[in-house]
């Protein structure tokens, strides 16, 4: 039933118990693959949860708060290189280095909030493209930041126990993006994010309804920072190497490409987004080896194209899935989920 | 003195180039009030298919310069037809990711075509000699970039200005329903105006080539920087959007020569987001509210 | 049509799902090896900005190609795994991961750029996977001393050294210039050149970086000119070592040009350069007159005909595993990890390649030391100017 007769209802974490059980299924699931799959997979699934965070962050501001940012990568960058550093140069452990890396990003996140008010939809966009590109070049180039070769990370140690081994990294980047999950679902119920919502919908209502547009503006942009500067650490430990060349424009086109693909608005459409683009991203390299399409493309190579050029099919399917997105499918993959949802719901009428 | 005038030589010739990108980018805004971030991969194609015709089919230069254009023309239609007008109503992001993946598919394209390496296009105007007045190179490279980006954003002005289709495009822009109430065929419109600002951007990247040499990446750097130059100047402005481009190869060039050479490349960057901050429909335009 | 879709897609979805993780298999006895295979892997740069470079990796897989025609070593094939991996050191480490982890392979060929490679060399030196052959010159592969890692490339730095030594005391310049890239890669150079230029108590007239997004160098040419420097030495990308040519010439700038051995394709930059490369001065680390180099572009056409680019980039691809191929044929039929290092610590003086004098010790696994200048002439033919120059000792 979706009838709710009371608020408790409305704002509870799992709507249905189904959805409970489900849940708790899929973390039982992701609890016990460190024991069933090899160390690359998990390798890859540690991508994945990174991208994911990213995902999430990115959504908050531009699926619930109808915002637009292509600049997501400077805070990536500054995310890791702040928890590198600050492990590296100033030695604090990294149970702290973390939220710290966190809480600079968010500081960005705020500053860049602040100029924005005044803007809104392509000058936006426009604004935070070169805050990304920006940050990414200024990093790139002072000798702080270990310039254009980058620093070395350390490895992560959470009181003593050091995170060296494959499983052990899975499962702290796992349970943080956990958490940041549940944080994020939990958060788009409570008041902060029904006025992130009410922002997107119509700012000029949200205003008169007394909601503080500029405080929220530049609140959504300090979390969604947050999220990712975590994941721009995460990822340093995952990379073992922080190096600004890796913070690059694309970067932040394919963050993009992975909430819209993957559903505005939606935690599960973050996810299955991040999960999506990060999987093809490794699998594409090689498509050469697929079982009909690659010797098939490379046949076409050979008459028409070169065949040298053959990884850049690469760009061409990234491109062609996010305009097939936005044309076909504008809710993305959630929206697809959704639709096949109510479509079994009704089954057989 | 003369490192000051020559910078400012140098200056101008990639600011003319950088307002060519700024004016086909302009157009597009113009009418569909997207930045087309596409807009580099679109002239570096036509740039790869007019070096294609000259050194595999051996046509002179003005032939496949001629033909190139036309392939732009088509190209530019051939992509709004294609990528934008299925699109049910899209927001503004989804006008922007729909451009990005464009850019993507071209780049792929280009990169699987004819491959990663450095290719020289010839022009039949020289990159090194030209006229020195006063000890200060000015080649003719330079002059004919400057002259035709003058002479494109006058024509394209007096085009918006005075002639049907242009005050049809500027009236799709502003109401799309009552231009198509008035009897205005917007679709066609719009497919024009794609065309329109491939045909400049082509002619951006036949003057950038012979510089900076042909390979997929050649126009990602001249695009960011052309997207630069028609912010600060006002992406709703043509004349002001080529100014825009001006200023900022000056502004680049200085910087480099006297202050420093490494961060050269965040100025461009720096410029934006400054602009935004302080008058964000740029520095040539007139700031209109919107009501409720 | 839409119920339709909706059902296919959910089935494709689960497909996908389930067909992606594998389940890790059995064990080899050594990583890699079988009875009549051994795998190699490489990554390199086959789309992206750096793409020029992907021609190394392909050159490596006509050399296998090319091996395992005339049998394989001692019984077996090599086979050759390429990655893409854009010059990005994120996507370089996956394809470490993926090396080492799910495919298995006995060792790494080449592998093009310095940050790429430093994301993964810890990974690869912890699992014992030999590497063979950087396609860099940097210092980070032999220090600190690896005992997995076998560098080839002459270094950036005693590159430098060597060609600003040139410049000086044969070619007589007083100001010398440095162009580079700012990177790793620029900067090796510009440290051995300030090496040379300080223990002969002189300095660079300047430095001149530019990014490698950069395509406007008119300011750099500029800032080159004021300097009033005779002789400018360029450790670019080919792209921007014709644009510099071209702008300089522009502004009437005209010193002597030197060049790294990342520039070494002087066919390909005279036509670039339309022609302004005559006169360049650069060092090789491949003699392309070599016989070797003729039997190498017999086998490209018959294993690779529609490679386009088969320069020096492509020939390089073979050079730097020509030690690997010899140190396996050493090892002999047991092949392990440390029988393969012990083997190539055997290669003394070895001048059975493209390169010349590859020698490892126990202590120091840098291969080459030696590099051969030579000059652009008219219509891009390339003279020798120098014999084969061994640092520090080089003259």
């Amino acid at each position: 039933m979706d009838m709710k007769r009371h608020y408790y209802e409305d704002v509870r974490l799992f709507k249905t118990n189904t959805a409970l059980a489900l849940t708790v299924l899929f973390l039982a699931v992701l609890a016990s693959l460190p024991f069933l799959v090899g160390d690359y997979a998990l390798y890859v699934l540690n991508l994945i949860a990174i991208h994911s965070i990213v995902a999430i962050g990115l959504n908050i501001l531009v699926g619930c708060t109808g915002q637009i940012s292509l600049g997501h990568a400077g805070f990536f960058a500054i995310g890791a290189y702040s928890c590198v550093l600050l492990m590296v140069k100033a030695g604090l452990p990294f149970v702290i280095a973390l939220p710290a890396a966190g809480l600079i990003a968010a500081l960005f996140g705020f500053l860049l909030g602040l100029p924005s008010l005044r803007l809104e939809g392509p000058y936006l966009a426009i604004a935070t493209l070169g805050f990304g590109m920006a940050v990414t070049q200024i990093i790139g180039h002072s000798d702080f930041t270990g310039g254009h070769m980058g620093i070395h990370a350390p490895r992560m140690s959470i009181a003593g126990v050091v995170a060296d081994t494959g499983p052990r990294q899975y499962a702290v980047i796992m349970v943080v993006a956990v958490a940041l999950g549940l944080c994020a679902v939990s958060l788009m119920k409570t008041r902060v994010g029904r006025a992130f919502v009410a922002v997107r919908d119509s700012e000029i209502a949200a205003e008169a309804m007394g909601i503080n547009i500029s405080w929220f503006k530049t609140l959504s942009f300090a979390v969604s920072a947050f999220y990712t500067g975590v994941a721009g650490a995460l990822m340093a430990f995952a990379l073992e190497h922080v190096s600004a060349g890796s913070f690059n424009l694309i970067l932040s086109i394919t963050f993009l490409a992975m909430i819209i693909v993957g559903g505005l608005g939606s935690v599960m459409g973050s996810i299955l987004g991040a999960a999506l683009l990060t999987y093809l991203q490794l699998k594409l390299q090689i498509i050469q080896e697929a079982p009909w399409i690659g010797p098939f493309l490379l046949e076409i190579s050979k008459r028409y194209f070169t065949t040298e050029g053959l990884p850049n099919i690469q760009s061409i399917v990234f491109g062609a899935i996010m305009i097939a997105i936005v044309v076909f499918e504008p809710l993305g993959m959630h929206g697809i989920y959704l639709r096949c949802k109510r479509y079994w719901r009704m089954w057989p009428f | 003195m003369n490192l000051f005038f020559d910078l400012v030589i140098g200056g101008l010739s990639i600011g003319a180039c950088y307002a060519l990108v700024a004016l086909a980018m302009v157009i597009i805004y113009k009418t569909s009030e997207v930045p087309n971030f596409a807009q580099g991969e679109m002239a570096m194609i036509s740039t790869f298919v007019a070096f294609t015709l000259m050194s595999d089919y051996g046509v002179g230069f003005w032939a496949a310069a001629g033909i190139t254009l036309l392939f732009a023309l088509a190209l530019g239609i051939v992509l709004e037809v294609a990528f934008l007008r299925p699109a049910k109503d899209p927001s503004i992001l989804g006008l922007i990711v729909i451009t990005l993946g464009a850019e993507m598919i071209l780049y792929g394209l280009a990169g699987w075509k004819w491959g990663a390496n450095q290719n020289p296009f010839p022009v039949p105007f020289s990159e090194y000699s030209g006229i020195s007045p006063g000890g200060i190179m000015i080649t003719e490279i330079n002059l004919w970039t400057f002259v035709t980006s003058l002479v494109l954003m006058l024509l394209l002005f007096l085009f918006f200005r005075f002639t049907k289709l242009g005050v049809a495009m500027k009236a799709v822009q502003q109401n799309h329903f009552a231009a198509k109430a008035m009897g205005i065929p917007t679709r066609r419109v719009l497919s024009f105006t794609w065309g329109l600002s491939s045909v400049t951007g082509a002619v951006a990247g036949m003057l950038i080539a012979p510089i900076s040499t042909l390979d997929p990446n050649m126009m990602l750097d001249p695009m960011m920087k052309g997207f630069a130059g028609a912010v600060l100047g006002g992406m709703t402005s043509l004349p002001g959007a080529a100014l825009g481009g001006y200023l900022l190869g000056l502004v680049e060039n200085f910087f480099g020569g006297y202050v420093s050479l490494e961060f050269k490349s965040v100025v461009a960057f720096g410029v934006i987001v400054l602009i935004l901050c302080v008058k964000p429909s740029g520095l040539f335009v007139r700031h209109f509210e919107r009501k409720v | 049509m839409r119920k339709g879709f909706v059902i296919s897609v959910s089935i494709i979805c689960l497909g996908l799902l389930a067909g992606s993780f594998s389940v890790v298999g059995a064990a080899d006895k050594v990583r890699g090896v079988t009875d009549t295979e051994i795998v190699i892997g490489q990554w390199g740069p086959q789309t992206g900005p750096a793409a020029l470079w992907g021609a190394v990796a392909r050159g490596t897989g006509v050399l296998f190609d090319m091996i395992n025609e005339e049998g394989g070593i001692h019984g077996r094939k090599i086979k050759y795994v390429l990655r893409d991996d854009a010059y990005q050191p994120a996507k370089t480490k996956a394809i470490g991961k993926e090396f080492v982890e799910q495919i298995g392979v006995f060792g790494v060929a080449s592998g093009v750029g310095t940050s790429p490679g430093m994301a993964v060399r810890d990974y690869l030196v912890e699992n014992k996977v030999p590497w063979v052959g950087p396609a860099t010159g940097s210092q980070h592969w032999t220090v600190p001393f690896q005992k997995y890692i076998f560098a080839i490339y002459p270094r950036y730095v005693d590159e430098a050294f060597v060609l600003s030594q040139y410049a000086v005391e044969k070619l007589g310049k007083k100001k010398i210039a440095f162009f580079y890239q700012n990177d790793d890669y620029g900067k090796e150079g510009l440290d051995g050149a300030k090496k040379y230029l300080e223990k002969k108590g002189l300095k660079l007239a300047a430095e001149v970086p530019v990014e490698v997004t950069d395509t406007d160098l008119k300011s750099h040419a500029l800032k080159l000119k004021e300097s009033g420097a005779d002789a400018v030495i360029m450790w670019v990308l080919p792209k921007h070592a014709a644009i510099i040519l071209g702008q300089s010439k522009a502004a009437g700038f005209q010193p002597q040009w030197i060049a790294s051995s990342t520039l070494s394709d002087a066919a390909l930059m005279y036509t670039v350069t339309k022609g302004l490369w005559e006169g360049v001065i650069y060092a090789n680390f491949l003699d392309m007159d070599s016989p070797l180099v003729k039997k190498y572009l017999e086998a490209q056409k018959k294993f690779a005909p529609n490679e386009k680019n088969t320069g020096v980039f492509f020939i390089a691809g073979f050079m730097f595993v020509e030690p690997m191929v010899e140190g396996l044929r050493r090892a002999g039929k047991d092949l392990t990890p440390e029988t393969f290092v012990k083997a190539m610590e055997t290669i003394k003086n070895w001048n059975d390649w493209l390169g010349h004098d590859c020698t490892f010790t126990p202590q120091d696994h840098q291969g080459m030391k030696s590099i051969f200048l030579s000059k652009c002439g008219p219509e891009g033919k390339v003279e020798k100017i120098s014999d084969w120059l061994t640092y520090p000792e080089a003259k």
